[in-house]
């Protein structure tokens, strides 16, 4: 780490000089930074971005390059986009191979990595808390969740949170998704949601962001009638053989990433408003959903 | 060898068949260089298309098994496509250049460097490779390589099989042209054989019509001016033998003419010999006596008788002189040769500036009347011409005689004859008419300046020696 000198005129005032002290400081972070994440990450050789299959491979692709690029550009170290065939292989590749040196994945998917392979939090989405929702046709009768029994309801795999999510949510409404309705089971949230747009299924179940994130004509012909309770948004973790500087490299990148021009970019490309600091005590409450 | 090549390539049949069979094999190889170049380009064409598309689909296809890591199923997806025939290998790379997938007979690394085209290919392998991406982010590379082997061996059997079709093709025309060339030339043979008998006289001949085309309207043609020339030439021939029987009815009056002619002059000279001879010699012997009588006596007498001895002896030598050109007594007394050399030395006696020459040679005592004096008349004329026209100063006179013909020749150094222009006379078509009158020859050869020569031949029948 390295330090700029600032020289303070005198005959400043202490506001003034507090002042100048704040610009300096922020002046300096960057390079701090900068000089931090080149130097955490250099002997890692290469990183693998794991990002849990929740949409197509195509848009996971078009999605996050951008934000693996501006790590690799400025950790200096090539970082890939790796993703699995499914949630199970996905959640198998993390607990027993640890195959992914940062980890981006469903809140409950991080809680269980955390917990079978030590994945360490370093960041979160800096977003309100998510949800699943469950749409239909604008045109189909269905307005309630009552509405649904004896239908035909796409979701994720069974390991996704949407899944889990609505499952509890159907369960509270008095409503038993393995008896009154019929689960369809899609591999991702695009193509649940496609399911009852071209009318395969009578509704769709999947996560909120995913759904926002779909195009204006498909959400446009859908019509929300339900949502599941919040979760934390999204958790950045990294596997445990990464080093603190490498891990503290990769917190500083995304927390700071509205403070430059191109992670701006970045974080508009994903719609994201930006990262924080991960809290691992957020995703605590997840245990309970993971109990179920 | 040079004449029968010749004639080979003056054959029609030769030079259609060579025609058509030269154009033939021009046009067919022309095509089959032209197929089989289709062919090439079309199977290499083909190979690379279906590369470009197996390559572009699989690397369109594999990004997400890439991504993934999910190179078992990939690896299931391609085992269907190594299946291919042509398809020798496909390995997949990934953004590391490592082998995830390998089907096939893996390549020597380093990894095979991807060629253009298939027809560029010198190693027998036609190498691909394709980079595959997701969302346009390079994910890893597809290499395929594919055998040309089963492209080549397709392109070996069109070949082959456009080169039999060819020959093929050359032999059945070769077969139709000549089959043709045959029917053809043999009709044209047969008119051309028949042109020849019809130009040795034979008019009987008449061409079979066969078909209705060019030949066959040729022949018809042929035909008919066959008829036409048969037709005219019989007219023509009973024409010639009216004119042939005219002629020698003509020749043998003119001949029977002649020899009443002669026949006559003889007896007119026998008459005048005997008759007014006898009659003479009388009155010269009774002049005579009364001459011998009168003694000295009466002068008048003897005047008279003198002067009746004169006038009867003027009388006997015109008399004898007429005997003489009617009938040459020597001749029935000493034969051919001295009546002519009496002929000659009284023409010579009347012409003593131009030389004379009789050779006569072989038997010629026993000739025929008849000959004797055509042979006898023909000098007499050629003499006449000779004093009249000739202006000779020398003139040869030629008899031969052997044991088939008598061959007589008169010729003289004068000024020569311009056969060009017509005679007004007759002597020479008189000479002509005597010597065929005989069944003879009458030739006259002149030259202006150089004389002429008149030489006749005349056949002898054992009756006439």
């Amino acid at each position: 780490m390295r330090t700029i000198p600032v020289q303070l005129q005198q005959g400043c005032t202490g506001k003034q000089k507090l002042l100048a002290v704040i610009i300096c400081c922020l002046l300096t972070i960057p390079a701090i930074i900068s000089a931090n994440e080149k130097e955490g990450c250099q002997q890692t050789g290469s990183l693998v971005f794991g990002i849990l299959p929740f949409i197509s491979v195509e848009e996971l692709v078009f999605r996050f390059t951008p934000l693996v690029n501006y790590l690799s550009e400025n950790l200096q170290v090539p970082v890939r986009i790796e993703t699995a065939p499914d949630f199970v292989e996905f959640a198998r590749r993390t607990h027993e191979e640890s195959r992914y040196d940062i980890l981006f994945t469903a809140p409950h998917f991080f809680t269980r990595a955390n917990q079978k392979a030590a994945y360490r939090l370093i960041a979160s989405v800096d977003s309100p808390e998510m949800w699943a929702v469950i749409v239909v046709p604008e045109q189909s009768e269905i307005r309630t969740l009552q509405d649904l029994e004896g239908k035909r309801l796409a979701t994720v795999p069974p390991l996704g949170l949407a899944t889990l999510l609505v499952r509890k949510t159907l369960f509270e409404a008095g409503i038993d998704p393995d008896v009154d309705l019929d689960m369809v089971i899609t591999p991702t949230h695009d193509a649940s949601l496609l399911s009852s747009y071209h009318g395969v299924t009578d509704a769709s179940a999947l996560m909120q962001p995913p759904f926002a994130a779909a195009s204006k004509k498909v959400r446009d012909s859908m019509r929300i009638i339900a949502r599941t309770e919040s979760t934390p948004h999204i958790p950045i973790s990294v596997a445990p053989r990464l080093s603190d500087a490498c891990a503290a490299a990769i917190t500083g990148l995304l927390v700071n990433m509205g403070s430059t021009p191109e992670g701006k970019a970045v974080l508009q490309h994903n719609r994201f408003t930006g990262y924080r600091q991960g809290d691992p005590a957020v995703y605590e409450k997840l245990n309970e959903l993971l109990s179920r | 060898m040079h004449s029968n090549s010749s004639s080979l390539f003056q054959s029609l049949r030769f030079r259609l068949i060579a025609s058509v069979v030269s154009i033939e094999i021009i046009m067919l190889s022309l095509l089959v260089w032209n197929n089989i170049s289709i062919i090439q380009a079309t199977h290499t064409d083909r190979l690379r298309d279906t590369a470009t598309s197996m390559i572009q689909q699989i690397a369109r296809t594999s990004g997400n098994y890439m991504v993934a890591v999910d190179y078992a199923s990939l690896e299931d997806y391609l085992s269907n496509i190594i299946d291919y025939q042509e398809l020798s290998y496909l390995v997949i790379l990934d953004r590391d250049e490592h082998a995830v997938i390998a089907l096939g007979a893996f390549p020597a690394r380093p990894w095979p460097v991807a060629d253009t085209h298939p027809a560029q290919v010198k190693d027998g392998s036609y190498d691909v490779s394709d980079v595959i991406t997701v969302a346009g982010q390079p994910m890893g590379r597809v290499l395929m390589g594919f055998s040309l082997s089963l492209m080549e061996e397709a392109i070996r059997k069109s070949r082959t099989r456009g080169i039999s079709i060819a020959a093929a093709e050359i032999i059945l025309t070769v077969i139709v042209t000549v089959l043709i060339g045959l029917g053809l030339t043999r009709r044209l043979g047969i008119l051309a054989a028949a042109a020849q008998q019809v130009g040795k006289g034979d008019y009987s001949i008449r061409i079979p019509i066969e078909a209705a085309d060019e030949v066959g309207r040729t022949a018809s043609a042929f035909n008919q001016m066959v008829t036409e020339v048969s037709n005219r030439t019989q007219q023509l021939e009973a024409a010639e033998s009216q004119s042939r029987t005219l002629l020698a009815e003509n020749r043998n009056l003119v001949h029977t003419s002649l020899h009443v002619q002669e026949e006559e002059r003889k007896h007119l000279a026998r008459e005048l010999h005997d008759e007014l001879g006898q009659c003479i010699t009388a009155i010269q012997a009774d002049a005579e006596s009364i001459r011998d009588l009168s003694g000295n006596g009466d002068r008048r007498i003897e005047t008279s008788a003198s002067a009746i001895l004169d006038v009867s002896s003027r009388i006997y030598e015109v008399v004898h002189a007429m005997m003489q050109r009617l009938r040459p007594g020597v001749l029935d007394d000493l034969g051919l040769v001295e009546a002519l050399k009496e002929e000659l030395s009284t023409w010579q006696d009347r012409h003593p500036e131009i030389e004379t020459n009789l050779d006569a040679t072989g038997n010629l005592d026993s000739l025929d009347e008849r000959i004797n004096i055509t042979i006898y008349r023909i000098v007499q004329e050629c003499l006449t011409n000779i004093a009249r026209h000739a202006g000779a100063t020398r003139v040869s006179i030629s008899l031969s005689g052997n044991i088939d013909s008598l061959v007589l020749s008169v010729s003289d150094n004068g000024r020569g004859l311009d056969q060009s222009t017509p005679s007004d006379g007759l002597g020479l078509v008189g000479m002509r008419e005597r010597a065929e009158g005989l069944g003879g020859e009458f030739m006259l050869t002149s030259e202006q300046g150089a004389g002429v020569t008149i030489r006749i031949r005349i056949p002898l029948q054992s009756e006439d020696r």
